[in-house]
């Protein structure tokens, strides 16, 4: 499966737009992420893309030391985090700015830019679109 | 009503290859069927009436190609339970047992197999099932970050005191140093080496995780009362349980709130007591799978063994020892001191714990609970003992 033909599609489109977007049940409203077809709350089949800004708050994190394979353009130590996106409550993964390594905070809030984390393989280099958040100052 | 699974079946015979990662002296699947003939040669059984077998965790070995070796007459019966991580470990027992108690199967062989040369590592293969566009993006790549996030979470938020992982690490070593079949054996393991350990992911160092080794395991399952006639006395299966309940699974880290820094157990734990009639109070030994000692926490509270707020007072050194401990926990070593042969060392300890065959053995234990991966999508936990009511 690629960015281009799984169920979050449009979630990966509008990053490469420049937005954010979630699928939000048409029948419930509620938030559906991982993404799907059909709601397991009301039954509802078909999702609206809804956009949310790049706003959240640090739900956890942890702050990597050790080269793991496909981290290569990573450089060490990075942190990454789970971020409780606001006005939808829906976590993301995603990487944290951490110049100063200083340890984040549960709760913290946090404003995202869209950036491209660069996977390297054996066949080829794939740059794939993500939130890089930073604390507010 | 007695639950079908209380007491009908058990185990007869073990068999463990253990060797250093990447040093195994045979391929994968000879080293399989050595440790089954060890199992088999355990419980005086004729590998001929072998009949059946269940995994879990991906491995490798179709059964159908272990016929040939083991000199099996008809196979009847081969399965695993899903999942790439160790979750499934427990909820094999269930399904082994399922086989032979619905008459698909008479002799069962559980089992897992893991050599790097021919499986390749065992954090890349458990990954391999989880991966996505969302967690390469985030740099989360490996079993040990995933972990990491949710153990910062139950440190952070839940409040639970970091250090108590090193009373678990510990002991988890103090049995080790003991157990002539681990990894540490005869070492005296100093905590500083733990705190000293180079950084994985925080708060992941080294020593927190457990290392693969190669190797292979298997138990064999009878009917209880075959069991019997056999040359061991029979470790009884009491009760198994699997499976993940609504808010709990690979959500892309969107788990209810509340199940987060959990290891994915209550449902399972809940409906495991339930079945058997038992209580965390009645569990003498537990061989708890840690992949990272705050996952084994989190399983341990899961369990019941204690709460967020009485963790630091349950999980002390000298509570999990054998020698004394009121909750004595991976008598073996464990994952992280006997060796990682994708947890099946567990169970096995769980039978030699109950015929007093252990390194570290429990005075008039009767009960141990098997906990499996923790944090997998999906868990499982199971039972064993020696004799029931
Ligand atoms: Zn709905």
């Amino acid at each position: 499966m690629t960015r281009s033909s799984g169920a979050d599609a449009p979630y990966w489109q509008g990053l490469a737009d420049g937005k954010l977007l979630f699928p939000r049940c048409t029948g419930c409203d509620r938030w559906m992420w991982p993404a799907g077809h059909r709601c397991g709350s009301c039954g509802a089949v078909g999702v609206t893309w809804t956009e949310r800004a790049m706003t959240a708050a640090i739900f956890s994190w942890t702050r990597t030391w050790h080269r793991f394979a496909l981290t290569e353009s990573l450089d060490l130590p990075f942190t990454s985090i789970v971020a409780e996106v606001d006005d939808c409550g829906i976590r993301l993964l995603g990487r944290l700015d951490d110049p100063d390594r200083i340890d984040p905070v549960i709760g913290e809030p946090l404003t995202g830019r869209i950036g491209t984390t660069v996977i390297r393989t054996g066949v080829g280099t794939d740059p794939i679109p993500t939130i890089i958040w930073s604390r507010l100052a | 009503m007695t639950h079908p699974l209380y007491g009908t079946t058990a185990i007869a015979g073990v068999g463990l290859r253990q060797y250093k990662r990447g040093a195994a002296p045979l391929p994968e699947r000879s080293v399989l069927v050595e440790a089954v003939l060890a199992a088999c040669a355990d419980a005086g059984f004729d590998p001929a009436e072998i009949d059946g077998f269940v995994s879990y965790g991906d491995d490798h070995n179709e059964p159908v190609r272990l016929m040939p070796e083991l000199g099996i007459r008809e196979l009847r019966w081969s399965s695993a339970v899903w999942g790439g991580g160790g979750g499934g470990i427990a909820g094999a027992f269930g399904v082994a047992a399922s086989a032979i108690l619905t008459g698909q199967a008479t002799a069962v062989v559980i089992f897992r197999a893991l050599v790097e040369g021919s499986s390749g590592r065992l954090s890349a293969a458990v990954m391999a099932h989880h991966l996505t566009d969302h967690l390469l993006a985030a740099g989360v790549v490996s079993p040990a970050q995933v972990c990491a996030i949710r153990a910062t979470r139950l440190f952070d938020h839940h409040g639970v005191p970091r250090d108590i992982v090193e009373d678990l690490v510990r002991a988890s070593y103090y049995h080790g140093n003991r157990n002539p079949e681990a990894v540490s054996f005869g070492q005296d393991f100093d905590i500083e080496s733990l705190r000293r350990s180079r950084m994985i992911a925080e708060p992941f160092r080294l020593f927190d995780c457990s290392r693969e080794n190669d190797g292979a395991g298997a138990l064999l399952m009878v009917a209880a009362d075959r069991a019997r006639d056999l040359a061991k006395p029979p470790v009884y299966l009491l009760g198994c349980a699997q499976g993940a309940e609504a808010g709990w699974g690979d959500l892309l880290e969107n788990d209810a709130a509340d199940l987060y820094a959990t290891a994915g157990f209550r449902p399972v734990a809940k409906r495991l007591y339930a079945d058997t009639g038992l209580t965390p109070a009645d569990i003498d030994v537990v061989q708890l799978y840690e992949n990272f000692d705050a996952q084994g926490v989190m399983s341990l509270i899961d369990h019941g063994f204690c709460s967020h707020e009485s963790a630091a007072d349950v999980i002390r050194f000298d509570n999990l020892i054998a020698d004394g401990g009121k909750l004595p926990v991976n008598t073996s070593g464990g994952n992280l001191a006997q060796g990682f042969i994708h947890g099946i060392g567990l169970p096995i300890e769980a039978v030699r714990q109950l015929r007093g065959e252990s390194a570290n053995p429990v005075a008039g234990a009767r009960t141990c609970l098997l906990a499996g991966g923790p944090g997998s999508p999906t868990v499982s936990s199971a039972i064993f003992a020696n004799r029931f009511d």
